[in-house]
């Protein structure tokens, strides 16, 4: 029977109660009276044995209810009407909470895009990533690609992984068929690739086992994008043939949009063939794999970090020439992509600094609550000396600040949709950041409600504790002289003040020199002359130039004649744009002691052909640059840069020195250094200028490269003819990225001015909310104090000493806020010089310049409330008690 | 009478107990409840009135007690409470563990004393 009494409804429950009790009073009244009592003295004394009617009905009632639930959503519309009826205090503080809210999530947005990567597969938890380890670079040495014979040796170790796969992810092709080429960027992958990512094709089927051989190889899976893009999404595209590098494959499958591991994704994928010259020992040095492995049963992640290690370690030994300094590294594939997208630096920077603001705006909120508390401690006073406990008091008013936190949460997510429609349009500056989707979604949600709760109940906890542990006796007796309000409260008030200009500070001064480091590095000079220079990308396919030969004999021929379109000045060939980071090499120096092993000279090397120094605009500072006769005929020559002279050679003449290059696939042999050059930046946004050197491409060809044509003109304006030119040597050669030299350093900067500008939106949104809140909290203590001032003036003192006690308050409170902002940010630069490589943090004058700002905003935040003192009418001051 | 609810028993159970005992007699309805206790224990125990009411609701909910239209003795309309199954079966677990400490404590003075 038991369960059966809950459907009986809950009103029926009251009302039986109520008919009890009534009935109770009622007989014991009749008692009473029968017994000869005088019915009004029978009445109280019923009552009196009777206890607290209200409370004890009340109290039965409880015992059905979900008690703590029902009178937390009683407090909640309490909260709410209460708020409704302070409309400026309430508008106040939910637009401040919601500020902080926004600029949180909308970061948070960014943080969940790109470091909370969606993986394709179910298993993907569980895969890593096998890296070698680059001794000689510093940016991500240790995501290296991997050799193929160390992928076929550690692929064979079944004690550690179960599964293994490689891929060549970077390649770039021409896509030819029925329309004009089209340059694409593709990966080839070993058949297992897809099945152990866990991710299944859209329509027909992924590569099987023998189609990485030679003849059974010419398969082609398209990524989503490209069936779209080029063959209209169109079903019957499977068995269809199309022109890759000019040879002929057949279609098999199409990936679901869904598939990407992060950012970039390959217009197509092949089967990866490894031929046996890449499998012999040879192949050590060419390291151009990414290996994903399932670790074997029971395999954990640290087990397999130091197997790899060990095994690293055994080829050092093994093969000192090719592996010597060389390491593996393992990684989960999360970690792996999330490391080497780079971006996670700047996003904890700009999710500190909205922190901050949230704190600053939590500040804010205490404040306001605390401003309130006190004009409502009567009430508190009259609730509690009816009964209400303290902890029933403290929850009410943290009730009140929820409510704010769920209005203010309401309204920043409005806002942080806004925000993420601003930021997704900003946050276009390359293919890969471009390429990544951010949206309002639940995790982005979640967020938002997490924080807006927990600012919530960080802003109100401590003026709820505050209010509620005022004495009730004091309270009401003191009657309404809440006047100069209690010491605790205006030191809890001076220092909430004190704080937000410290955070302010704090916030200023780390953006200004932020802002102050990347605007010296947009305004650099990069060592060479980028208006008035077009530039395109070019891939010689093994197919048509499989020999150094045909590949210096496609530029001696495509030179003179890019030469000869009108508006072109003179035309190069370079195997990377000067400010874009080439790659660098191991040197070695004829009659110089060689460096410990542990750290050999290294240089960037860059490939040219003879008129590059001109079109770039790079000075020559001795000797010669290249010219037509530095062919494979010709003793080998080189062109070094100062820098490489001042670090490698102790600034002694250059000239007639002879250099080695250890480059891969190339036959070592010494060069004469023939000339030096200026120094150029090594890339378009960082300070850094490394030693360089440049060897001549009729000596060297490469298969990959960019040229670059100087115009007398616009530079897009040599579009259609380079174009044109291109396609009459090889109409089957597509161009890759033709943009001009700006352009390509405009997109390699954007994500500055994104970052700057976010930077200098948050430290503004700081200043303006602490300026509120400073302005907020010394003119409610004014108030506070008018029966204090009252009294001053009545006791002769005038406007201005009156106005000067109020300034030298506020002027003292900003005085400690702002000098301890500045000691807060003293360590900042050497903190951003271990995490933003190549910008410079040394400016004093941003220090300086903050304390001056925050030190004016202080004093305008003070300036309205001490003339308002300094009016104070004593006689009114002192009646309105 | 104890102004603070909390003690507003002798011991945990022990109304619950009483209440339970009495409308094993006869149902009856609240004030009768209150005047048949302090009447059986000749007026030794005094209950604050009030507190009974919360305590029935209590034992409703847990299904000891069943509650039913009725009126009082004067004609009024009021609630009888009647004891069910349950009710009793819990007020005999009751009554023999209080009947086990009660005995224990009766030993420890006897002791005590001697």
């Amino acid at each position: 029977m038991q369960w059966l009494g809950r459907f009986i409804p809950r009103q029926r429950r009251y009302d039986d109660l109520s008919v009890s009790i009534r009935e109770h009073l009622e007989e014991k009244i009749e008692e009473l009276v029968e017994s000869g009592m005088p019915r009004h003295e029978a009445e109280q004394a019923a009552r009196r044995g009777f206890g607290n009617l209200t409370l004890i009905e009340e109290r039965s009632r409880e015992v059905w209810r979900w008690q703590f639930l029902e009178s937390a959503w009683a407090d909640a519309r309490f909260a709410l009407r209460q708020l409704l009826k302070a409309p400026s205090f309430t508008i106040t503080a939910v637009v401040t909470l919601a500020l902080g809210i926004a600029v949180n999530a909308t970061m948070f947005s960014l943080v969940d895009a790109f470091l909370l990567p969606r993986l394709p597969g179910h298993n993907a938890e569980s895969l890593v990533v096998v890296s070698s380890i680059n001794p000689d670079q510093s940016f991500l040495g240790d995501t290296n690609p991997v050799s193929p014979p160390n992928y076929f040796a550690w692929r064979a170790d079944h004690r550690l992984f179960a599964d293994m796969s490689a891929a060549d992810e970077f390649r770039t092709g021409s896509l030819a068929g029925d329309r004009q080429p089209e340059a694409i960027g593709y990966a080839a992958v070993t058949p297992n690739y897809f099945s152990l990512l866990g991710a299944s094709p859209q329509l027909g089927r992924t590569f099987v086992q023998g189609e990485d051989s030679e003849g059974r190889n010419h398969v082609v899976i398209l990524s989503h994008g490209l069936w779209e893009r080029r063959f209209g999404s169109d079903p019957s595209v499977i068995g269809r043939g199309v022109r890759l590098n000019r040879e002929n494959y057949t279609v098999i499958g199409v990936m679901p949009a869904t598939f990407r591991l992060l950012g970039f994704i390959p217009d197509l994928w092949t089967p990866l063939v490894l031929t046996a010259a890449e499998q012999a020992p040879g192949a050590r040095s060419s390291r151009f794999l990414h290996l994903f492995a399932q670790l074997a049963p029971g395999v954990t992640l640290p087990q397999a970090k130091a197997s790899m290690a060990a095994a690293a370690e055994r080829l050092q030994h093994e093969f000192p020439t090719t592996e010597q300094r060389w390491g593996a590294a393992v990684r989960t594939l999360p970690d792996f992509l999330i490391y080497n997208f780079g971006i996670r630096t700047a996003l904890a920077v700009l999710m500190t600094v909205v922190t901050m603001v949230l704190l600053i705006a939590c500040a804010n909120v205490t404040g306001l609550l605390l401003t309130r508390a006190v004009s409502r401690q009567q009430e508190l006073g009259i609730r509690m000396s009816l009964g209400a406990t303290r902890a029933r008091m403290v929850r009410q008013l943290l009730t009140e600040g929820l409510v704010i936190g769920v209005l203010g949460g309401a309204l920043g997510v409005l806002l942080t949709s806004a925000g993420i429609r601003l930021i997704s349009a900003g946050m276009s500056f390359n293919d890969a950041v471009r390429a990544v989707p951010i949206s309002l979604d639940t995790n982005v949600l979640l967020f938002a409600v997490g924080v807006s709760f927990g600012s919530a109940l960080l802003a109100s906890m401590a003026p709820a504790l505050k209010a509620s542990r005022s004495s009730v006796g004091a309270d009401l007796k003191s009657g309404s002289r809440t006047a100069s309000g209690s010491r605790s409260h205006s030191r809890l008030r001076s220092f909430l003040v004190g704080g937000e200009i410290a955070l302010a500070s704090l916030l200023l001064i780390g953006s200004g020199l932020l802002i102050h480091g990347v605007y010296l590095l947009e305004h650099q000079s990069l060592g060479f002359r980028h208006d008035h220079l077009l530039t395109a990308g070019l891939t010689l396919d093994q197919a048509r130039y499989h020999d150094a030969q045909r590949q210096a004999q496609f530029v001696r021929a495509l030179m003179p004649a890019l030469g000869q379109l009108p508006g072109v000045e003179n035309a190069a060939v370079t195997s990377d744009l000067p400010s874009t980071g080439a790659g660098s090499v191991p040197i070695h120096i004829k009659g110089r002691q060689e460096p410990p092993g542990s750290a050999p000279h290294t240089a960037a090397d860059v490939v040219v052909t003879p008129g590059y120094f001109q079109v770039a605009g790079i000075t020559l500072l001795e000797g010669r640059g290249f010219t037509e006769n530095d062919d494979d005929a010709a003793p080998r020559v080189v062109v070094v840069n100062h820098e490489f002279v001042h670090r490698f050679l102790q600034d002694r003449e250059a000239l007639g020195m002879q250099i080695q290059l250890d480059i891969n696939n190339a036959p070592p042999g010494w060069a004469t250094i023939v000339g030096v050059t200026g120094d150029v930046k090594s890339f378009s946004e960082d300070t850094r200028i490394d030693p360089e050197v440049y060897e001549s491409y009729l000596q060297r060809p490469v298969t990959s490269f960019s040229l670059m044509l100087r115009s007398d003109a616009e530079p897009n304006g040599l579009i259609p003819g380079l174009r044109r030119t291109v396609a009459s040597l090889d109409a089957e050669l597509p161009l890759l990225r033709v943009m001009s030299m700006d352009g390509v350093i405009q997109t390699q900067k954007v994500g500055n001015t994104m970052f700057t500008q976010l930077l200098a939106t948050f430290a503004l949104l700081a200043l303006t909310l602490a300026c509120i809140g400073i302005y907020g909290l010394i003119s409610y203590s004014v108030g506070q104090r008018t029966h204090e001032m009252g009294i001053r003036v009545a006791l002769g003192a005038n406007t201005g000493d009156i106005s000067r006690i109020v300034l030298r308050q506020g002027m003292k409170i900003g005085a400690i806020g702002s000098v301890a902002g500045l000691l807060l940010g003293l360590p900042l630069p050497k903190i951003f010089d271990s995490i933003f490589m190549g910008l410079i943090f040394s400016a004093p004058a941003v220090y300086l310049a903050v304390f001056v700002a925050i030190f004016v905003v202080a004093m305008l935040a003070t300036l309205g409330p001490a003339r308002r003192a300094g009016r104070v009418n004593p006689a009114a001051a002192l009646r309105n008690e | 009478m104890a102004r603070n609810n909390e003690h507003r028993d002798l011991f945990p159970g022990a109304l619950e107990m009483m209440i339970l005992q009495s409308l094993r007699l006869q149902p009856m309805h609240g004030y009768g409840l209150v005047k048949h206790i302090k009447q059986v224990s000749d007026y030794l125990l005094q209950i604050e009135e009030g507190s009974l009411y919360p305590a029935l609701q209590r034992m409703l909910k847990e299904g000891w007690l069943e509650s039913e239209a009725g009126t009082s003795a004067k004609g009024r309309p009021t609630r009888i409470y009647r004891i069910t199954p349950a009710g009793l079966q819990h007020l005999e677990q009751e009554v023999s563990s209080f009947e086990k400490m009660f005995a224990g404590i009766t030993r420890v003075l006897a002791v005590a004393k001697a």
